[in-house]
């Protein structure tokens, strides 16, 4: 056992030895307390990802912009988290008149759950996965449709008006983007035969037999549908329209004060960083790598994703809600499924296993050729979409132009009479 | 007790306190809340079945969906919160959940009435069933049948099942176009109707409704309808 | 002795089951909403799911009977909320309530 590569592993062993000796009088209590610590220390580690996150984005973003960012709180600014704590931990905690406080109290804590719990089922390096699920791909999806339910509550919870439309618009658009989410999804398990996503981590590395092609190259429409519904997902920069502050003020939020603001914004941060760590662990091969760690691989993966994230925050300006819709129903939507039914149909034509092509025919080819015709498959259909949409979009844009140069025609001959 | 027996209770408990909360609640967005617990607890209940793909299943579709729908449309109707949560038939509604109950406790349950004509009918808690009742032609508590576990490769078992023309392929299809039809019903019903159209059919229903009237007046012999009425029916 | 599973008898699933069906009952007959009449029908319909499932693991987990039926109930269930909701909705679009006993006419 390579001691720096297997670190993670070691480390949770010893743990479970350790907890396993002490409470070796009942085998369940020991399961029980060894997944309380695992619980803990996963917590731990994305409230810390959080603080550290909030300090990398105002940086990365401030350089986008030209700005220096956080610069005062130690050095290069570093201990701005640990300020920025302070002072949401000293604000007064308010509570709307007339709120459903119940409801309105709970909403943060609900969140914060729902974004914590994903983190149960991702893998971090081989063996160390807090459970691997069979049905790990389902729990996540359904998980992230928890969250839809914390911005209700927050939004009913605070009787305001503006909180309710940022719900509304919540709504619209999480259960709007979970579909393509899912849709992109699906090539990936059915390429790995499975939902776990250990198994889906193996399918990409070298292991009984496979190519250790990533999955981004199979399918490259997927990776990118998936990333830009992720982000949808978390609500963030270019789609964050349930939070939009010049025109509903701050949407669901808006009424939270103190730490229970601070929850809310550390349910976005976790969800923004286990969208990327599930896009690298979909995508991009998980822990699997050369030379390095695993875990220094899936980090790396997840920082390059997450920089993609701050990257976009930084350079694009929000999109109007009914874009938002657009591109979601009229384009994603459409293009995923016509997608998925390419990748079906010739991955049951172009099998790989001999045992699957004697069952139910088609043809045998090798791993690699297998990934270059879907890669073909795949970049066609992105092509030929993206180029379908961009000649509707001119026409559409034509249209507007003519209406608008009407208009101006008919304003002219106004002011003149 | 083992810990699973110590979780069945505690999550049946919060199931059907929630499920309690939402029928007898005012406030419907709480309800709706409560209705959530419930599926949440449904979903454990699942888990302690050891079918995760239905716990998963459950807060996909019953949470994700359902539910997000449900307050979606409390939120929608606003203007009917806070009222009286019974209507008229709610007595005779809880005599007969609990003549219902009380049948289903007979069939399902341990609970066995002898009638012993000497004294009250006895309800006697069983421990073990004595007599095998049977389901379906497979007896259901006979002494000591072990209980197989989920076999491995369930949920791969279930797909398969689902698209073999020997099992499930009808319904499967059937079900699809179920959905399908459902989602052209439901945007059909609720979309928002533009004003020229509200307007026209309003023009509509008010010529139809003068031609009512037009006939009842003739086809009454002499004009002995009186002009209110005439009136009140076109305003209706 | 019984049929258990992990120290749990068959016959507690369906009690619970049973119970929730009928407060599921009790909420379709006795709601003065539909919306919260639809609720019971969710929670009836879940009850059946319960059922269903408890069945098929306790006799037969070697099949996938109970579990197609549990899928389909799952689609009914979710079918029939979407189109439940619209027409509550559009009901309240035209009348301004949605309570079922008021709802008398067939034409509005």
């Amino acid at each position: 056992m390579n001691p720096i590569n297997d670190l993670l592993k070691i480390l949770s062993d010893f743990v479970a030895g350790i907890v396993s000796g002490i409470f070796a009088f009942s085998p369940f209590l020991a399961d029980l307390v060894t997944m309380g610590l695992a619980a803990v220390i996963l917590c731990t580690f994305a409230a810390l990802s959080f603080m550290g996150l909030t300090y990398v984005e105002r940086k990365v973003v401030a350089r986008i912009q030209d700005r220096l960012g956080p610069n005062q709180a130690g050095p290069f600014g570093l201990l701005q988290p640990i300020a920025d704590g302070i002072k949401m931990f000293t604000k007064e905690d308010t509570t709307p008149a007339n709120a459903d406080r119940w409801v309105y109290n709970l909403a943060p804590l609900v969140i914060a759950i729902f974004a914590l719990t994903t983190y149960a089922v991702l893998p971090f390096a081989p063996g160390v996965v807090g459970t691997n699920l069979n049905v790990g791909v389902f729990y996540l999806i359904a998980i992230g449709s928890g969250s839809i339910v914390a911005i209700l509550m927050a939004g009913w919870g605070s009787n305001n008006k503006y909180a309710l439309l940022g719900a509304f618009r919540t709504v619209a658009q999480l259960v709007g983007y979970e579909v393509p989410m899912l849709l992109n999804v699906l090539p990936v398990v059915m390429m790995a035969g499975s939902m776990s996503l250990v198994d889906i981590i193996n399918k990409q590395t070298t292991l009984d037999g496979n190519p250790g092609i990533p999955f981004i190259v199979f399918f490259p429409l997927s990776a990118l549908v998936f990333l830009i519904s992720g982000i949808a997902e978390t609500g963030r920069s270019p789609f964050d329209l349930l939070e939009a502050e010049s025109e509903i003020v701050a949407g669901f939020h808006v009424e939270y004060s103190g730490m229970k603001f601070a929850l809310f914004f550390l349910g976005e941060y976790v969800n923004a960083l286990a969208v990327a760590f599930v896009f690298s662990t979909f995508f991009l091969g998980g822990y699997a790598g050369p030379i390095l760690p695993p875990y220094v691989w899936l980090l790396l993966k997840a920082a390059l994703i997450f920089f993609i994230f701050m990257w976009l925050r930084g350079t694009l300006p929000r999109i109007r809600i009914d874009q938002m819709h657009n591109l979601n129903w009229k384009f994603f939507v459409p293009v995923s499924i016509v997608h998925l039914v390419v990748v079906m149909a010739l991955m049951k034509l172009f099998v790989t296993d001999p045992a699957q092509a004697e069952a139910f025919g088609g043809i045998l080819v090798a791993p690699i050729v297998q990934a270059v015709i879907l890669f073909v498959a795949s970049m066609t259909v992105l092509l030929v979409s993206l180029a379908i949409a961009a000649r509707r979009a001119r026409v559409l844009r034509l249209q507007e132009e003519a209406i608008l140069e009407q208009r101006r025609a008919e304003n002219l001959a106004a002011a003149r009479a | 007790m083992t810990v699973q027996q110590v979780l069945f209770i505690v999550i049946s408990l919060v199931v059907l306190g929630a499920a309690l909360f939402v029928v007898t609640t005012r406030n419907l967005f709480r309800a709706a809340l409560m209705m959530m617990l419930a599926f949440f607890g449904i979903a454990g209940l699942f888990v302690l079945l050891e079918i995760g793909l239905f716990a998963v299943a459950q807060v996909l579709i019953y949470i994700g969906a359902i539910s997000i729908l449900v307050i979606f449309a409390v939120m929608l109707t606003r203007g009917m919160q806070g009222m009286v949560p019974r209507n008229s038939q709610a007595i005779g509604a809880a005599v007969t959940a609990a003549i219902i109950f009380a049948v289903l406790l007979l069939i399902l349950g341990p609970l066995r009435v002898t009638i012993d004509l000497a004294r009250w009918p006895v309800i006697s808690l069983f421990a073990g069933n004595a007599s095998p009742r049977e389901v379906g032609g497979i007896a259901w508590t006979p002494a000591d049948r072990a209980i197989p576990p989920v076999p491995e490769t369930y949920i791969a078992d279930f797909g398969r099942a689902l698209v073999d023309l020997n099992q499930y392929l009808l319904p499967f299809l059937l079900i699809a176009f179920l959905v399908d039809v459902v989602l052209a019903g439901a945007i059909f019903i609720a979309r928002q109707r533009r004003p020229a159209e509200v307007i026209e059919e309003r023009r509509l229903r008010a010529e139809e409704d003068a031609e009512e009237a037009e006939a009842m007046r003739r086809a009454s012999a002499s004009p002995a309808l009186p002009e209110g009425a005439v009136a009140s029916a076109v305003d209706h | 002795m019984q049929n258990v599973l992990n120290g749990i008898p068959l016959w507690w699933y369906l009690v619970v089951s049973s119970a929730l069906f009928c407060i599921g009952l009790y909420g379709t007959l006795a709601r003065k909403n539909a919306i919260a009449l639809l609720m019971g029908v969710e929670l009836m319909l879940n009850a059946a799911n319960i059922n269903l499932l408890a069945f098929w693991r306790y006799l037969a987990p070697d099949t996938a009977g109970g579990l197609a039926f549990a899928a389909f109930v799952l689609v009914v269930a979710a079918a029939e909320a979407a189109v439940g909701l619209a027409l509550v909705i559009s009901v309240y679009r035209t009348t301004r309530s949605i309570d079922p006993e008021t709802l008398d006419q067939m034409k509005l």
